[in-house]
């Protein structure tokens, strides 16, 4: 229960500061500005979906977390960190090429680690994984 | 590794939903054991057999061919 409070909190906290950011005015309306609120907003479902599915397994009288749903965290937690040393990698030789400001290639790699990090859970739900 | 979860959860009239209460673990854990897509811990595999009264080699069954890695010696 806690955890889904915590879920819903940070959601509602990322949500807040980007009202809050566009708000202030600080938006131009590019490709890029459109296509990183697109990635929070399906981060943001993300989260909400995780914390819903506790809420309900605790309404059902199920455990929120049980061994399956640790070690599917688990398990996606490695392979998104492997992963995003390369996406690291990859937007490091980027940001040589390009002209972009610092703070923006550090938000668009902490989303791509995030985008790395939904499709590694989604990855190891729909497999499954057998011996690891 | 494979397991008879599904064949002896049918033959008590079982749904995946009271074999998870029974076991204390979330129902979606009962459908990946029986679709094989998870090999449970050494805890949960005991828990299940117990449930069902049988030794855990009944209820979980080793394809050995399948199972090892190459070059790994016979057991």
């Amino acid at each position: 229960m806690k955890k889904a409070i915590i879920i819903f909190m940070v959601s509602t906290l990322v949500l807040a500061g980007m009202a809050a950011w566009a708000l202030k005015g600080h938006v131009e309306g590019n490709t890029g500005e459109i296509v990183m609120a697109g990635v929070v907003f399906i981060l943001v479902a993300f989260a909400a979906a995780l914390g819903a599915s506790r809420l309900r397994s605790r309404r059902r009288g199920e455990p929120a977390e049980d061994e399956l749903s640790k070690r599917v965290m688990a398990r996606a937690s490695s392979l998104a960190y492997y992963v995003s040393i390369y996406l690291w990698l990859f937007i490091m030789y980027i940001s040589d090429k390009t002209t972009l400001p610092a703070h923006s290639i550090v938000g668009t790699g902490i989303a791509g680690m995030a985008v790395v990090f939904l499709l590694c859970w989604l990855g190891v739900k729909f497999f499954g994984m057998k011996n690891v | 590794m494979y397991n008879r979860i599904k064949e002896l959860r049918a033959r008590q009239d079982l749904s995946q939903f009271e074999l998870a209460q029974k076991v204390g673990v979330r129902r979606e854990t009962i459908v990946f054991l029986e679709k094989g897509k998870y090999n449970p811990s050494l805890r949960l595999a005991h828990d299940i057999a117990k449930f069902f009264g049988l030794p855990i080699e009944e209820v979980f069954l080793f394809d050995d061919a399948a199972d090892k890695e190459p070059g790994e010696p016979a057991a």
